[in-house]
């Protein structure tokens, strides 16, 4: 992305209003969520242009980008199964489910399925222990997860 | 207020940390990661210190001092967390000191003997990152040997203002990188290569020339611009002369760093000062010239005293990169006899940083001051009546028109070609050859002593007025 | 609102999360009471005589931190900590879901003590549900007149802006919130000087947990004293225990502080999965040091009684571990874990959590060799205490306590190449 589109440039506009003027650094997260729903994962050019936008450094930016686990720095597939590995959803059986899922969709951790559709990937905890385990796709979370339920919820996703 | 630092009594001044309260009274808390002029970080740990006898250790960087604090920095507890943090910072580091020019002014590499030895005990294999990494043209990364202070970071942000560089990535995979695939162009970006505490950033241009206990600094001044910033000139130490067969022999410069003065630039450098002995390496005037022809100094200077004694209406233009010992010189022994007029002898180059508010001037001279103050701002006019002109100093590609129908007599240290179109030349000293002083445009003088002997060829200006006066 | 529940005390619905359903069990009747009849200093001391402590893990006085800041500066924030990222924990988020207002309501308490014009929720990037939910709740509260100018008619006018963190567990500490919210990586900042003095752009700022905030509408509604006299008499109140792990029936149970963890686990959570013997327990989210079956068989769920025991409060996620499970299997998802969200601004925490991670890794792969023992008791002492924030510390007690208490598994693994427990991490014939 070379500059900033009018529709991408009004979603800023809208998020920075939400804050005080004082604190219009503090958009760099924010927009960098907003650059994400708008392209689906974000380089380093657009951490630029984002920069730009709220007068801050193009580094810091840049920097935030590339600490933050959520920010996508490729393409990914359509949905991105997320697995809570860490410890109440590992006591309730999410590696066996993780081996599952690899088996499903021919893919190691990390990959993207070659249709398009699925990417898989393992995360830390989801805060979500009680109903362990655990896994985000896209936004939303599916809790309780068992084969069966993993099955129904990839076969209901297009 | 007072405080008590290994059972010294000390006074320390409000707002100072209990590392800046020590290091003024000459107690040594090593550190990787705090620097003088950046900001505190506090990330490395190595300053670590006992408290008051609490047992959770305080880094002293960023610890304020309060009347009556106890400090203690020589017992078990903080020597055992020396070593520790030393461990942990070697944990991934090569440790191939055999291959970094920076062995033997390492931070990393005095503490480790001060404070370690840390007996590494991982078993597990190094992690390998970036090595050998172009950031620049001018200089070299290698992320396995970085500790990640922050201080090129910090230095870019709070200094420079670049903001060219960044710590990317989380945890163990932090890396120091650039922000793009433009390479690092920062005008200071050099300094980043000396407050760098480990072989992370080395010069480019230095890369494997000489270990650096071969060499010794002298202090000099950079003649880049009005600024004057105070330099090490670094040659080989003579006991230490390369004897490899084929090896250049002769004067060399292997490279320049800053030298810290607290009253010109810190200790601060901006790249062109880095590069000065490169300046300084460019094609002399080796042998006085009459018609462009090389004479011996009898004839020329023969010739250059036949012209004076002739001329009707003597102008002199006055080198700004002249000494003010030779100004001296000059005007006791000389001035008198002609229209003096200020010279500028080198001008901003299309693509240099004209000023900014950091060190760099746009007066590209380190003496205009010391001119002005003996012969006045004005520079010679376009259309003028002399006939004879002495032009002390460099001129570039500009002048030769100006001096068109007019006998020049040329002293000059540099720009052997445009010495050929004069009608004598004469071949004079740089300020790496002798001692002297500048004076910069704040009106503060700077010091510089002899670097190397002058090719046998030249003489000092000094000598050179008194020659001619003669 | 007066039965000595502070959350649990209404059947919980498709509806709860709403403005209706939230007033009708008498929600937002502790910001019309302090706005009509209340000063800020009443609140402040409602609160201070509450005994409240943080909720988020740290568990420091809310009145005492409250008190620390100058309510004259011309700017003061506060921030509300909506990170929840501490394993085991899912407390905050079940608030979030079931009762955004009762969030809501106590940050304007919060605000209105604090003389704060803007205030903030700093919320897992992660969190969807919660998220919206609380989105909507604001706008709910705003629709009604509760947030923003002129709140219920008044004076008092606070805005509450929802932010979202972007993947980052040490973005939950405050000093790493506080430099995040200002648009940076979240490193946490070196303390003194303490958020209160000198925080969110250097303003005056005061970072709360969820649950904490959203415990300030009952003690306002009801009086500091009545809180106090709540639970353990050194650390008051109720708290929103998250069960979890080898249990029957894993969830949210509030209850007073000092309670039995065993009746916790047994009674109320249904007792350990597939009826098999208890090993061990972690009492608070994972940073706290394991307890043996053993030491936790009349141990009270209080912070005295934790401190005790050799472990802590923490955030009161209370992770299960039954008979049968691999220790040090289950010690690497730990180290993994803290590996990857170590900051890396400091060296102990940096190398350290990497170089823990990397043994148990060797050691699981039966490559350990005896040495890794005293590797895993030194470098956690290496790290502890000599790190920027606690992420260090939280990293190393697990190792220790792992080690300590468990040290027969570790020595056969790296004896035998192989765990005593075939690796197990799940109970045999369940999920």
């Amino acid at each position: 992305m070379s500059a900033l589109t009018p529709e991408l440039r009004a979603r800023f506009d809208a998020l920075r209003a939400r804050y005080p003027a004082e604190m219009r650094p503090s958009l760099v997260l924010p927009l960098l969520h907003c650059m994400q729903e708008a392209k689906g994962y974000v380089e380093r050019d657009d951490a630029v242009l984002i920069a730009d936008y709220l007068g801050v450094s193009a580094m810091q930016v840049v920097e935030a980008l590339e600490w933050y686990s959520m920010f996508e720095r490729a393409p990914q597939g359509r949905y991105v199964i997320k697995v809570c590995r860490n410890i109440s959803c590992a006591l309730r059986g999410a590696e066996a489910l993780i081996d599952d899922l690899r088996r499903r969709l021919g893919v190691e951790v990390g990959e993207t399925t070659p249709d398009g559709r699925f990417t898989l990937r393992t995360v830390e905890c989801l805060a979500s222990c009680g109903t362990a385990p655990v896994m985000q796709v896209n936004e939303t979370y599916h809790e309780r997860l068992d084969a069966t339920r993993i099955e129904a919820i990839l076969g209901s996703l297009a | 207020m007072k405080l008590l630092i290994d059972g010294r009594e000390i006074e320390a001044l409000e707002g100072e940390t209990v590392l800046q309260a020590a290091r003024r009274h000459g107690i040594d808390i090593p550190h990787f990661c705090w620097h003088e002029k950046l900001s505190v970080a506090g990330g490395c740990r190595m300053c670590l210190v006992k408290v008051n006898g609490l047992a959770k250790l305080m880094p002293a960087c960023g610890l304020a001092v309060v009347p009556k604090m106890r400090i203690e920095t020589q017992v078990e507890d903080v020597e055992r967390a020396r070593r520790e943090v030393m461990q942990f910072l070697l944990l991934n580091h090569p440790v191939d000191c055999g291959i970094c020019d920076k062995a033997g002014e390492c931070t990393l590499q005095d503490n480790e003997m001060r404070y370690g030895p840390s007996r590494p005990r991982s078993l597990e294999p190094k992690r390998h990152r970036r090595k050998l990494y172009r950031l620049s043209p001018r200089i070299s990364l290698d992320n396995e040997r970085c500790i990640l202070c922050s201080r090129c970071v910090r230095f870019t942000r709070e200094i420079s203002g670049s903001n060219a560089l960044g710590i990317v990535q989380r945890g163990v995979r932090s890396m120091v990188d650039r922000l793009d695939d433009r390479p690092f162009d920062d005008p200071y970006s050099d300094n980043v290569i000396g407050i760098c505490p480990t072989g992370a950033l080395l010069s480019t241009d230095f890369l494997y020339q000489s270990r650096v206990w071969f060499l010794e600094p002298v202090r000099s001044v950079c003649n880049g611009c009005a600024r004057g910033c105070s330099v090490n000139v670094w040659r080989r130490k003579r006991w230490r002369e390369p004897h490899m067969p084929g090896a250049a022999t002769g004067p060399r410069a292997y490279r320049v760093t800053a030298f810290d003065n607290p009253e010109i630039n810190g200790p601060w450098l901006c790249n062109k000062g880095f590069d000065l002995h490169k300046g300084m390496a460019r094609d002399r005037l080796l042998q006085p010239l009459v018609a462009g022809r090389a004479a011996s100094w009898d004839d020329a200077l023969a010739a250059a005293r036949r012209l004076l004694a002739d001329a009707r209406n003597p102008a002199a233009l006055v080198s700004s990169q002249a000494s003010n010992e030779e100004l001296d010189a000059f005007r006791s022994l000389l001035a008198s006899r002609f229209r003096t007029y200020a010279h500028e002898d080198c001008v901003p180059q299309p693509g240099e940083v004209a000023e900014d508010r950091l060190l760099i001037r746009a007066d590209k001279n380190p003496n205009g001051f010391g001119v002005n103050a003996r012969f006045g701002r004005a520079a010679m006019p376009e259309a003028s009546d002399h006939d004879v002109v002495l032009v002390w100093g460099e001129v570039g590609d500009r002048a030769a028109t100006r001096l068109d129908g007019v006998q020049v007599i040329h002293l000059t240290a540099f720009g052997p070609a445009a010495a050929a179109q004069a009608a004598v030349a004469l071949p004079l000293s740089t300020h790496f050859e002798r001692a002297g002083t500048f004076t910069n445009f704040e009106g503060k003088a700077n010091m510089f002593a002899p670097v190397f002997d002058p090719p046998p060829g030249v003489r000092h200006a000094a000598d050179v007025f008194r020659s001619l006066a003669a | 609102m007066s039965d000595g529940l502070v959350f649990l005390n209404h059947e919980i619905g498709p509806q709860s999360h709403t403005l209706a359903a939230y007033r009708a069990r008498g929600g937002y009747a502790g910001l019309e009471k302090a706005l009509a009849t209340l000063a800020p200093a009443d609140v402040e001391r409602e609160v201070k005589d509450s005994g409240l402590q943080g909720r988020g893990g740290a568990g420091f006085s809310v009145g005492a931190k409250w008190g620390f800041v100058n309510k004259k500066s011309p700017v003061v924030y506060l921030c509300c900590n909506a990170d929840e990222g501490e394993p085991g924990t899912f407390k905050d988020r079940w608030i979030l879901e079931h009762s955004p207002h009762q969030l809501v309501e106590g940050i304007l308490l919060a605000a209105y003590a604090l003389a704060v014009r803007h205030a903030l929720v700093y919320i897992r990037g992660e969190f969807d549900l919660p998220y919206r939910r609380l989105v909507a709740a604001l706008d709910e509260a705003r629709a009604a007149g509760l947030v923003g100018e002129r709140i219920l008619g008044t004076a008092f006018a606070c805005d509450i802006i929802v932010h979202r963190g972007a993947g980052a567990y040490v973005c939950g500490e405050e000093s790493s919130l506080l430099n995040s919210l200002e648009g940076k990586k979240g490193f946490p900042r070196s303390k003194p000087p303490f958020p209160a003095v000198k925080g969110l752009y250097q303003r005056p700022t005061v970072i709360n947990n969820v649950e904490t905030l959203a415990t300030v509408p009952w003690i306002v509604a009801n009086g500091g004293a009545r809180y106090a006299a709540l639970g353990a008499k050194k650390s008051p109140g109720t708290r929103l225990f998250g069960l979890s792990g080898h249990v029957m029936r894993p969830g949210i149970y509030e209850r007073p502080t000092g309670y039995p963890l065993r009746k916790l686990i047994d009674e109320d959570g249904g007792g350990v999965l597939g009826g098999r013997p208890l090993k061990a327990v972690i009492p608070g989210g994972s940073s706290t040091p394991v307890l043996t079956a053993a030491e936790v068989e009349t141990l009270a769920l209080d912070v005295e009684s934790l401190g005790k025991a050799g472990s802590m409060m923490g955030s009161g996620g209370i992770i299960v571990i039954a008979e049968g499970t691999c220790m040090v299997r289950l010690l690497q998802v730990l180290t993994r874990f803290y590996a990857h969200e170590s900051c890396g601004q400091c060296s102990p925490c940096r190398e350290g959590t990497d170089w823990l991670n990397r043994v148990l890794e060797r050691v699981l792969a039966g490559k350990g060799v005896p040495a890794d023992l005293a590797t895993l008791r030194d470098v956690p002492a290496a790290i502890m205490g000599r790190t920027v924030c606690a992420l260090g510390d939280a990293a190393s007690m697990p190792v220790l306590s792992f080690v300590k208490k468990f040290g027969a598994e570790f020595e056969h693994y790296v004896a035998h190449g192989r765990s005593m427990y075939d690796g197990r991490l799940t109970v045999a014939g369940t999920r």
